[in-house]
């Protein structure tokens, strides 16, 4: 890289770029909705990131569509198994209570 | 070689070339009139090559002239004529099918040429998708424990920006790709670019620790008063799970830190601070670097010189 580590060092931590590199900006705000509404469900479901992975796939659509990410296989992007089904079903209070691990 | 020279030599002269090899008499290729004469040839076979319709310039691609104009010709010299005619049609064919086939090659070659080069990598092609980031390895891994994992945000003192995590922290299962956004804010009045580093811990997560896309050691210009959310898609890899160091890991934490951005001799954007905070961003503080080649003074001592 262009930081000058020295590259011996193994087993800490070690910068390793992202797979896909960056993603582009969002300068005008066009996924803002989409990013909302995910925030929205992660605090309701205690920030357990499975019952609002449909709102992940719906935001990387919202990217790809708009140019600003590399339109993809979801299997590549790990959310093979993932239905994007309407949010509105899914932000439902009642609904989020049910779904909240007891773990968290 | 007689019989390839036959193929695409005149009939009637390939003939006569076989009646020179035939009659194992010195036969020398001169004009019609005297090598008649010179060598010693019955007078029936000079007839065929006179033949009114076949004289000997008729070229073997030529259709032969319908049989009933012409005069009857010996069964041995007709099915020449077909044999000809047969050789020569397949051999247009192979040419045809031989240039079809390059101009189909020459076609293909393009996605070809891709899928080469991003399956080897060849010419610098980024392999994306491929090691722990395969696509059978994103898979989230059920009833697994969940691994919480914190945000952080700094930034350095010369950059004017507010930057924060738009959520405190995330809990996420082994295999499973989420996504986590920052907020950056460029309070100044000019357009800044900035770059960012990050930093996992525990260090012992690090391996395990993948990101898909994200927004860091990329140069972000920001427009002066511009607020931009910055997202990042991660994952911990599951073998987190068989890994005894990690066994009550339970908490991470991923810290970004943004700097200005300026560029160094080789023309690559790095961030504009010094090394060691730099390098504590990353995690380093407690090591000892070497100076970069820039930054090392002159040693007092001469090596000797070779007499």
């Amino acid at each position: 890289m262009s930081f000058g580590r020295p590259p011996s060092i193994s087993g800490s931590f070690q910068a390793t770029p992202p797979d896909r590199g960056s993603f582009p900006l969002d300068h005008y705000g066009e996924c803002k909705d989409h990013m909302k509404v995910y925030l929205d469900c992660l605090r309701k479901n205690a920030s357990n990131s499975t019952p609002c992975r449909h709102l992940n796939r719906d935001y990387l659509d919202c990217r790809m569509n708009r140019g600003l990410m590399d339109r993809d296989e979801w299997k590549n992007l790990g959310m093979s198994n993932v239905d994007s089904k309407a949010s509105a079903t899914k932000d439902d209070p009642h609904d989020a209570s049910v779904k909240a691990s007891p773990s968290s | 070689m007689n019989s390839l020279r036959s193929a695409f030599l005149r009939p009637s002269f390939a003939s006569t070339l076989r009646l020179c090899t035939s009659t194992s008499r010195p036969c020398r290729i001169q004009a019609f009139s005297s090598w008649r004469t010179a060598t010693h040839i019955p007078r029936e076979r000079i007839a065929w090559s006179r033949a009114p319709k076949y004289s000997w310039r008729t070229m073997a691609t030529e259709t032969p002239p319908p049989r009933a104009s012409s005069p009857p010709q010996p069964p041995h010299r007709a099915s020449r004529q077909q044999m000809y005619a047969a050789r020569n049609r397949s051999l247009l064919m192979y040419t045809a099918a031989v240039i079809v086939l390059g101009v189909g090659v020459t076609y293909a070659a393009v996605p070809l040429y891709r899928m080469f080069c991003a399956a080897t990598g060849f010419a610098g092609t980024p392999k994306v998708g491929m090691g722990k980031f395969e696509a059978e390895r994103l898979v989230p891994v059920e009833n697994a424990r969940r691994i919480k994992v914190h945000f952080n945000a700094d930034t350095a003192d010369a950059l004017p920006w507010t930057f924060t995590p738009s959520q405190r922290f995330v809990s996420v299962l082994p295999g499973e790709t989420s996504l986590a956004f920052y907020k950056a804010k460029n309070k100044s009045s000019k357009d800044i670019i900035g770059i960012a580093t990050y930093n996992v811990t525990p260090d012992r997560i690090a391996p395990y620790f993948g990101k898909v896309e994200c927004f860091c050691f990329d140069e972000q210009k920001l427009l002066a008063g511009e607020e931009v959310d910055m997202p990042l898609l991660f994952f911990i890899d599951k073998d987190v799970l068989e890994d005894p160091a990690c066994r009550n890991l339970d908490d991470v934490v991923l810290s970004y830190t943004f700097f200005r951005a300026r560029r160094n001799a080789q023309g690559h954007l790095e961030p504009d601070a010094p090394d060691d905070v730099v390098q504590a961003s990353q995690g380093f503080a407690d090591y000892e670097m070497a100076p970069r080649a820039e930054d090392r003074k002159p040693t007092s001592e001469d090596s000797p010189k070779p007499s």
